[in-house]
């Protein structure tokens, strides 16, 4: 077990790995009412082709995201139900990367913990409540197709890559779903439900020594190796200039791909996401010359915003919101990414764009949520989130400079465009 | 732990402070309270966004830019909202609190000033706004209104609030209509800011380490509580207890994949100040304010119709809806199993399971929120729309005593007013 604590940021945090593999995290809020729980595995809906005990899986898209929604039922009851009764508020997510199952509590923590981990760790899948999933997520599915905004950033994703399965929409399509078999979740949940490819955290007001007790005592004692996950052989160049679709919105949505490098053998996660939130906030964040320049001209509006993303063996910045003339966004935008290229970043905006990162970092550590996802997501690459602040006096200019440089060279710059029916 | 002072600081200027020493962000907003709708909707809409394009002293969006970046990051957002029939118009901001980084000390008081400057000393041309930022943001605000329809999730609600309150003022948009918004100038857009500025009311907030009396300081030596002796507005809401007449159903065709399917409820008179509002929670979390709920276990878990089917009490207006995506041909399906719900509700078919799991639900959301400063935020300023100052704990203690027949009662009261049916009509 280790304790580290970071007096600079006035946080906490302990940590231990279980001999299954089962990483833990703890992460003291002094003074909150509410304590959050969040149990993750490894496994988002990119991982749907993988080697596991010898054999290659091709497995239908949307699968990590059924499994989740499935998750919840076992044997004796709906878990969902199990939590009412104490009060606590449960709910899951599937992300590309990761499937995560998380309750939030004021009272009661180790009644909830123990249902947390005892669902997560028992599958229990049959051939009737598979088939009545899918009705409900076929609803999901549909609620999806008619949201402008995700569907403009699958379109980005197809348009970035030609192979890789963050192509696919997270939950899959009604035709993916319905090939999806219990055999098949069992086989994921051996796969990737095993404690070696997973995290719990907990944030807020909990006894350590009785979460270890209590996660050894309901995960499983023997973890399968993880198996080799298969993402398609990867090119330097986009794999489209720009995805179109067509659907009922007033004005045009757009997102703006740029595909950098992904991260090298033994590069942090975690500076890198900074460096590259770093990068687009520079680029055309709400405060920077540019976006000053295009809200001006009525390019843009409040709702335009920069993001960064890494995925496994892949990584891309994300700019985007409405516009009635995406395609002059795009040259703007294009156009400045080459500047700040070839003449790199001017020092005083470098200095107060650090600062506001530095800020948004920091803020994050009121969010038991996104605090707690944080830092389930930077144990799977083997860091812990609080690290940022020492990490971030490692950025420098150059480095910023650098990224754009990547993101510069040619074909490496995709869009998405919903247009109005 | 958490200590909320309420203090008036002029003439219809009010400061709400919650003093708690475990944020590392402070939270801050500055809010005109007016009345919803009227000839001035859009432009009020409107003034926020132009507001927040420059101040004297900081003309323009770089200006305005490299100041939020040097206190770290702090984000002040233009905000219209509604807050049952007012219109709050003004600023919300949230900073990192001063103690968690080099040099920024002194911090809150430049993010209270700039939030000061930004309503009180705007960038100006030849006495009225500048042309160019009233073009813009006319525009701008011509786009979100138009653009309120694209997602049908949040649209579905819109529209049936507007269909179910056509003759209330809590049935008009917060951002006025496209017309109203096609007419503003910087004149008229002028003009409408000196009354705004005189007669709202105005509500401040703040939420972080400091105590209230140096938070009051802050505020006080700006000119936002510097008021003028004229009468200013007292927020109000008519509450409308039963349906005029039979339940209206209204279908309307989009190009959307899914249908939206959303019932509007009158709640027999409860509301955040008056009726049973304790009993009325008590009876919407059991029929479809969580995963426990009637709803969800029914028309999602049993008949797997939907993803999301959840009713919300509106307690500042004292109504009640249901929301839920479905397949365009389960329409009546869906229809007639949340109505059999509700029935099951008034006929007392509720288990002691289920009032308690209510209560427990209840009790966790109010005590969470304490975690959280930007719904902190919003349920303060709830409160002083409807003119009360009840505290999330003392609504936990509200409900603790509601009794079943209570409950069955506010399940009774409950009538039918408008359902709104959005049938996709996408190939």
């Amino acid at each position: 077990m280790s304790t580290k604590t970071y007096s600079a940021l006035g946080e906490r945090m302990e940590t231990r790995t279980l001999d299954n593999g089962l990483r833990i995290c703890y992460l003291p809020k002094e003074g909150f009412s509410k304590t959050f729980a969040i149990l993750a595995t490894d496994f988002g809906s990119v991982d749907a082709s993988f080697t596991f005990e010898g054999k290659r899986y091709d497995t239908p898209a949307g699968v990590a995201h059924f499994l989740e929604h499935k998750m919840f039922e076992d044997e004796d009851g709906n878990a969902l139900q199990k939590f009412a009764r104490t009060g606590a508020s449960p709910n899951a997510f599937t992300s590309h990367t990761m499937t995560a199952y998380h309750f939030s509590c004021t009272d009661r923590f180790e009644e909830n913990l123990e249902i947390l981990l005892k669902f997560v760790f028992t599958p229990y899948f049959t051939e009737e409540n598979v088939a009545k999933e899918r009705g409900i997520i076929g609803q999901e599915i549909g609620m999806m197709d008619d949201t402008p905004g995700w569907q403009a950033m699958v379109g980005l994703y197809k348009g970035l890559y030609r192979e890789h399965p963050v192509r696919v929409s997270i939950a899959g399509s009604v035709e993916s779903i319905a090939e999806i078999t219990p055999e098949t979740l069992y086989t994921c949940h051996r796969a990737f439900y095993s404690p070696k490819n997973m995290a719990l955290v907990v944030c807020g007001t909990a006894d350590f020594e009785e979460v270890c007790r209590m996660a050894a005592q309901f995960s499983p004692q023997e973890a399968p190796e993880i198996g080799e996950r298969h993402y398609g052989s990867r090119r330097e160049a986009v794999n489209e200039l720009l995805v179109t679709q067509k659907m009922q919105v007033s004005q045009p949505q757009f997102l703006i791909g740029f595909k950098d490098d992904p991260l090298d053998a033994g590069e942090s996660r975690l500076r890198r996401a900074m460096l590259g939130e770093l990068a687009a906030r520079i680029l055309c964040g709400d405060t920077s010359p540019l976006y000053a320049a295009l809200y001006e001209k009525r390019l843009i509006g409040r709702d335009f915003d920069t993001d960064y993303t890494l995925l496994p063996q892949a990584a891309a910045a994300l700019l985007g919101g409405e516009s009635r003339d995406p395609a002059a966004v795009r040259a703007a935008v294009e156009g400045e990414v080459s500047r700040l290229a070839h003449e790199g970043v001017d020092r005083a905006l470098f200095d107060r764009m650090k600062k506001a990162v530095y800020g948004l970092y920091l803020r994050v550590l009121d969010v038991p949520e996104a605090y707690a996802r944080q830092e389930a997501a930077a144990l799977f690459a083997g860091e812990h989130y609080l690290d940022f602040a020492a990490l971030f006096d490692t950025i420098g200019a150059d480095d910023v400079q650098a990224m754009f440089a990547r993101w510069a060279r040619r074909d490496r710059c995709t869009m998405s465009v919903i247009e109005p029916k | 732990m958490q200590q909320v002072t309420r203090k008036k600081l002029g003439a219809g200027v009010n400061l709400t402070c919650v003093t708690t020493p475990k944020f590392k962000r402070a939270m801050l907003r500055v809010m005109l309270l007016l009345p919803l709708g009227g000839p001035d909707a859009a432009l009020r809409a409107c003034l926020p966004h132009v507001l927040r394009r420059g101040t004297a002293k900081l003309p323009d969006l770089r200006a305005i830019g490299e100041a939020l970046d040097e206190l770290y990051g702090a984000r002040i957002e233009a905000a219209v909202r509604k807050e049952g029939e007012t219109l709050c118009i003004g600023f919300l901001s949230d900073c990192i609190d001063e103690a968690y980084a080099p040099g920024a000390a002194g911090l809150t008081a430049r993010v209270i000033r700039l939030l000061s400057d930004l309503l009180c000393d705007p960038y100006l041309q030849d006495g009225v706004f500048c042309p160019d930022y009233t073009a813009g943001e006319r525009a701008s605000l011509i786009d979100r209104i138009a653009a309120q329809k694209n997602d049908p999730r949040t649209w579905a609600p819109k529209r049936l609030t507007e269909l179910m309150c056509e003759n209330e003022p809590y049935g008009q948009p917060a951002l006025g209509t496209s017309e109203q918004a096609q007419k503003i100038t910087e004149n008229k857009l002028h003009a409408a800011y000196r009354r705004a500025l005189d007669e709202a009311q105005i509500e401040l907030f703040y939420c972080g380490t400091m105590a209230s009396d140096a938070v009051e300081a802050l505020f006080a030596a700006t000119p936002l509580t510097q008021r003028r002796d004229k009468s200013f507005y007292l927020p109000q809401t008519g509450v409308v207890s039963q349906p005029a007449g039979a339940p209206r159903e209204v279908i309307e065709k989009e190009q959307v994949t899914q249908g939206k399917l959303s019932l509007g409820f009158r709640t027999g008179g409860s509301c955040l100040t008056a009726g049973d509002p304790a009993a009325y929670w008590m009876f919407q979390t059991i029929f479809g304010g969580s995963t426990s709920s009637k709803l969800f276990l029914n028309v999602r878990e049993k008949k797997s119709l939907c993803y999301y089917a959840s009713a919300q009490f509106i307690a500042s207006k004292g109504i009640m809806q249901v929301h839920s995506g479905i397949e365009n041909r389960d329409f009546e399906t869906a229809r007639d199993e949340i109505l059999r719900q509700l029935d099951a509700c008034r006929a007392g078919d509720i288990t002691d399971a289920e009032i308690d799991a209510a209560r427990k639900t209840l009790t966790t959301g109010w005590r969470a929120m304490l975690d959280d400063p930007l719904t902190l935020e919003r349920y303060w300023l709830g409160q002083a729309a409807a003119g009360t100052l009840v505290s999330p704990e003392e609504r936990i203690g509200q409900i603790t005593d509601v009794t079943r027949e209570r409950i069955v009662a506010a399940a009774q009261v409950t009538a039918l007013d408008t359902i709104y049916f959005m049938k996709g009509a996408a190939e």
